[in-house]
């Protein structure tokens, strides 16, 4: 089922902590600490993402794991296309900062303390 | 072939190590063992191991494990005496007069090799020159080998938290060295010993918690995420913020079952406005956490049981028994 998963607000902060690095393999915890976002919001993100086929989890392969006596992670990372598709859903996304404003065909008049 | 100075004062541990070691080798200095074996008893009385049992059986159980690698009687003697220098007030000074400059330069490098760098240890473990060099003698290194060798075997009297740094340390340091002396079934046991206490989960109070969550997802997803979550959290340092962790999922726990369960869009926005609703009402009650937990559980417990109905062949049946159920209860 591949469906353009909603670009919330915490979606999109995850898309664009793991475009810092679209190659990367990033693991929840290093997701939440980065995002702040709590494990019940981001896991689910992550189950959207791989569902859309943006993301693919897989299993910790190296060693590593044994040496620091912990079970093998489960990594994702961009599939083929899907750092490209995040990109683009950022990029089309609603952003505060961009809202557009009424137009009337004149300067807003500047009022002491009142921002523009 | 000398006898025991007096059968009657050796224990029978002593017994069984001077017949393994006259096994192996029939002209061993028995004589010197049982002094040895004694001058360890009296240094070592009163201490006990973690375990609960006398100190001497550490020092008697090594010198078994060197028994079985071939060893000569100084090896045999250092490895009954080898903490007693570190750990009692028996003195090296003391100990060459009783025993001689050889068993004593054996125990003298066991004990140093404690002392040395971690890195530099490694670095030897490179190549057997450079351990020999290190320790002074082959043969202390040998003997550090069978003291690490029987605390392995013993590690689950250790807290859990020297279990893992004690685990971690073998696998860097003291395997490579076993396997640089050529001592390949030690080396194997370490690593698997070792391997096997980092593996070992500890039972969490966190980690029954998201176990228990999971069960609210797709039966063939469950297995993922809980072997997910279960690594998280043995990275997380404290029980505090595993606690944090695995409760901050739980209450996530629907959004994911919705997602994995994939229902009709209508019932997804349904979900979405009463999990939206059970959150805002949490953080009204801030405060009161157990009227949250409550609300929470309730939500968890809706959720779940719309999720079973959902998820049945014969939706109808199922609704109607949940119904029936929740009457016949009251």
């Amino acid at each position: 089922m591949k469906k353009v998963p909603r670009m919330t607000q915490a979606t999109k902060m995850v898309l664009r902590e793991m475009l810092a690095d679209p190659a990367a393999h990033y693991y929840g915890l290093q997701l939440i600490k980065a995002t702040a976002l709590p494990g019940g919001t981001l896991y689910p993100i992550m189950a959207r993402l791989e569902r859309a086929g943006w993301v693919t989890g897989d299993w910790e392969e190296s060693v590593a794991h044994i040496a620091e006596g912990r079970p093998p992670r489960h990594y994702y990372q961009f599939t083929e296309d899907g750092a490209e598709q995040a990109r683009a859903a950022l990029a089309g996304a609603y952003r505060p900062g961009q809202r557009r404003r009424l137009d009337f065909g004149m300067p807003w008049p500047d009022l002491p303390g009142i921002p523009r | 072939m000398n006898q025991p100075a007096d059968p009657a004062s050796t224990a029978p541990v002593l017994a069984g190590l001077l017949a393994q070691t006259t096994g192996h080798r029939p002209g061993a200095d028995v004589q010197l063992i049982t002094r040895a074996y004694q001058a360890a008893a009296y240094w070592h009385q009163g201490q006990t191991r973690k375990s609960g049992d006398p100190y001497l059986t550490h020092p008697v159980a090594v010198a078994a494990i060197v028994a079985d690698l071939d060893a000569d009687d100084q090896m045999l003697c250092a490895a009954l005496l080898h903490d007693t220098a570190e750990d009692t007030p028996y003195t090296l000074t003391a100990m060459r007069q009783e025993f001689g400059a050889e068993i004593t330069g054996l125990v003298a490098a066991v004990t140093a090799l404690d002392q040395v760098p971690a890195e530099q240890v490694s670095a030897a473990c490179a190549d057997d020159a450079a351990a020999v060099a290190l320790a002074g003698d082959r043969r202390a290194l040998v003997i550090k080998l069978a003291d690490r060798l029987h605390n392995t075997r013993t590690i689950r009297y250790l807290p859990r938290a020297k279990q893992v740094d004690k685990s971690r340390q073998t696998l860097a340091f003291m395997v490579p060295l076993a396997r640089t002396l050529g001592m390949d079934s030690i080396g194997a046991e370490l690593e698997s010993r070792a391997a096997a206490t980092l593996r070992r989960r500890p039972g969490s109070a966190s980690g029954g918690l998201l176990s228990a969550a999971a069960t609210l997802l797709p039966p063939e997803a469950r297995a993922r995420w809980r072997a997910e979550w279960l690594a998280e959290l043995q990275v997380l340092p404290t029980r505090r913020e595993q606690l944090r962790f695995a409760v901050q999922i739980v209450l996530g726990i629907g959004r994911l079952a919705v997602t994995l369960y994939q229902p009709a869009a209508a019932v997804r926005r349904a979900f979405g406005a009463v999990l939206t609703a059970a959150v805002a009402a949490s953080g009204l009650v801030a405060g009161g956490w157990r009227a949250a937990l409550a609300l929470a559980a309730t939500v968890l417990a809706v959720l779940a049981a719309v999720l079973w109905i959902l998820h049945s062949h014969d939706r109808t049946q199922r609704l109607a028994d949940l119904i029936r159920a929740l009457r016949g209860r009251r």
